[in-house]
């Protein structure tokens, strides 16, 4: 029974933080204009993401020290400080999509402006981190998150060409219309949107959180290996969606209203509305996740007390840290900044971060004195380099990109 | 005078030629092993135990070994500036390639310096300049 | 029985977290603080050892330069220390050491004022 509760702390990570505003947008946009052509990508995300949760998860329940912890003590304060400074800001960026895209999908449940559901998302992320226990918090999240696979049923519904899905996914070209840069720019949009740093943040805090031991080890991989790559379907559904709707009548998604327009077309009011509680569930979850995050970086580097297992009062600062954050994050939103757009910056310089984040969690899995016998296997290592190759020249690419392709206009 | 003002400070011969610089400070810890029938997780005790690479660090110390003064031992120091924060000169670890071997190879000629054989430290001014004793002598930096 | 195990500061001590008697959390290192045998400041090539870890204001000139006067500065006696493992580990609690005051503050006159900021979440079961 114990077991089945751990796998929630997995499936919650899946789709709030895998299935987030970040995945949401970009994979209805590229899905939109490249159909399925770019699968391939979020499939080389989800194994990424999986290989390196389970290592953070792993590490933090052998030696009880969260990855950021880790990050300073392998990296140093001077280069631990520059990867909390460019963390932080993405984290921060990361939240302002998640209160952005809460209010932009009660809106389209209510028809109330979002400019007026901004404070109230802002203030329900707040309330709940400063009441709820961890447990709750990531359990409903998790379940009410589950409706997303409402993106999972349209295109059933749809009854689309499959094998012209398929010719769009294997194998992957870009379509005629498309410059080949752009093409690659998304690919590191969607990279970088399924291995977004702050969901190995989350993960390992959450098990120290949970108290967890290597008694747990089993737990965290089946949270893993069975919570991720549900994610990534549903993210891949999200795309489906798009290239089956969307990219024939020629419409660039610029807003959420769009995202969930095939769903509407499928399966009428009912669907749609399932998929919008799904999405309030899912960015609210990933609301969460980041203001969470963003209290664990700065905590854990600076050795401060934090966790929502313990009282507020007795983790005063990291509390306090994650109140600024929501503040920020609702004052961002309220200068009427789009937010899809706020989406898109987060996930590409999420892209540039990756390997301040990754490299630190690789060393300390092999570092003996810290794991004993629960180091690294050999092909989780050969696995790892391959990874870091990969993480290092998304990283390298991407503010280039950015700029030969105008962020992918 | 700080660990911190050490590091990173740039060492030298009596006569002032640069030999590199601190990229560590070594410490002995004076440790205590718990009472025989305390409970504790390794019911063998001594240096064996202690040194078991199977067991990870916080399972070791939750056999409780308490913790005496921390001896200045010496200085690590390296003939290439920066990077050595990972410590792979220093012993025997070779997982994740490539990374270890590229440390390693950067470090080559890392050498232990006796605390005993520094004639000054001078904190005014960057950088930290350490000065060593005529005849001083190059240990091996393995922990 | 008494021995000797060797650490190197950056290795395994500088950047550690620091946890109090309880298993709270105190600082992370941010520097150490050397000492003679007398307790005195350490002299070059004379017996020294660890008197004191250093937190705070020290991390911010060890990154960028400056110094705060040596008595400014929030430390934590060596002495206090009982385990060094992956965590270093106090024989004191943390309200015990004048080197936690902002959090103490913040406890006392902000985030403890709130309505809730005393309530145990983990206690709703």
């Amino acid at each position: 029974m114990k077991k089945v509760m751990g796998a929630a702390l997995g499936i919650l990570t899946a789709i709030g933080g895998f299935v987030d505003i970040g995945d949401l947008v970009t994979n209805a946009v590229v899905g939109s204009r490249f159909g399925l052509s770019l699968a391939w990508v979020v499939v080389v995300g989800v194994v990424g993401i999986c290989l390196f949760a389970s290592m953070a998860g792993r590490v933090a329940a052998v030696s009880g020290r969260a990855t950021f912890e880790i990050v300073r003590e392998r990296l140093g304060p001077r280069a631990a400080g520059a990867n909390l400074v460019a963390s932080f800001a993405i984290n921060l960026l990361t939240l302002t999509a998640e209160i952005g895209g809460i209010a932009l999908a009660l809106h389209l449940a209510s028809s109330v402006e979002p400019r007026l559901w901004i404070p109230v998302a802002g203030l329900a992320v707040w309330l709940v981190l400063w009441r709820v226990k961890f447990e709750v918090m990531e359990n409903v999240a998790g379940l009410m998150g589950l409706l997303l696979v409402g993106f999972a049923v349209a295109p059933f519904l749809l009854g689309p060409d499959w094998g012209e899905l398929m010719r769009q996914a294997v194998p992957p070209s870009p379509p005629g219309t498309e410059h080949v840069a752009t093409y690659w720019y998304y690919a590191v949009a969607l990279f970088g949107a399924a291995m977004t740093p702050y969901e190995v943040f989350f993960f390992s805090s959450g098990a120290v959180e949970e108290r967890w031991t290597a008694k747990d080890l089993a737990t965290n991989r089946v949270n893993v290996l069975i919570g991720f790559p549900l994610g990534g379907l549903l993210s891949l559904s999200i795309a489906a969606c798009a290239a089956v709707v969307l990219l024939p009548a020629g419409i660039e998604v610029s807003a959420l209203s769009q995202i969930v327009l095939p769903v509407a077309q499928a399966g009428g009011p009912l669907l749609l509305a399932v998929v919008i509680v799904g999405i309030v569930a899912a960015t609210f979850g990933a609301a969460l996740e980041t203001a969470l995050s963003s209290g664990y970086s700065l905590a854990q580097y600076l050795g401060w007390s934090w966790g929502t297992f313990r009282r507020p009062a007795h983790a005063a600062r990291f509390h306090l840290t994650m109140i600024v954050a929501v503040l920020l994050g609702v004052g961002i939103l309220m200068t009427s900044v789009d937010p899809v757009m706020v989406t898109e910056m987060s996930v590409v310089f999420s892209a540039v971060a990756l390997p301040l984040t990754y490299v630190p969690i690789l060393v300390v899995a092999n570092d003996p004195q810290y794991m004993g016998r629960y180091v690294n296997g050999r092909v989780v290592n050969a696995l790892g380099t391959v990874y870091l190759v990969i993480v290092l020249v998304a990283a390298v690419a991407a503010i280039p990109l950015m700029i030969a392709t105008g962020a992918g206009s | 005078m700080n660990v911190g003002d050490l590091l990173d400070a740039r060492v030298e011969e009596p006569d002032g030629t640069r030999v590199g610089v601190v990229v560590d400070v070594r410490f002995a810890l004076a440790v205590t092993e718990p009472e025989d029938g305390d409970g504790g997780s390794g019911g063998e005790g001594g240096e064996e135990d202690r040194e078991n690479p199977d067991e990870p660090l916080s399972e070791h110390t939750a056999a409780r070994d308490e913790v005496g003064a921390a001896r200045l031992v010496g200085l690590l120091v390296s003939p290439r500036s920066g990077g050595s924060f990972l410590g792979y000169e220093r012993t025997d670890v070779r997982s994740p390639w490539p990374i270890p071997q590229l440390v390693r190879r950067r470090h080559r000629g890392t050498f232990l310096v006796d605390w005993a054989d520094v004639a000054e430290v001078r904190t005014a001014g960057e950088p930290v300049v350490v000065r060593l004793v005529g005849g001083y002598e190059r240990r091996s930096p393995a922990l | 029985m008494t021995r000797e195990r060797l650490v190197d500061a950056r290795l395994h001590l500088l950047s550690r977290q620091v946890l109090d008697a309880d298993g709270e959390p105190v600082r992370a290192v941010d520097d150490l603080e050397l000492t003679g045998p007398d307790g005195q400041e350490a002299r070059p090539g004379e017996a020294a050892q660890v008197g004191a870890i250093l937190v705070g204001p020290t991390l911010f000139t060890r990154l960028f330069g400056g110094a705060v006067p040596a008595s400014r500065l929030p430390r934590i006696a060596w002495s206090d220390v009982a385990h060094v493992g992956t965590a270093i580990e106090l024989s004191v609690r943390s309200d015990e050491l004048d080197a936690d005051w902002v959090e103490l503050w913040l406890r006392d006159h902000v985030v403890g004022r709130l309505p809730g900021g005393r309530h145990d979440a983990e206690a709703d079961g």
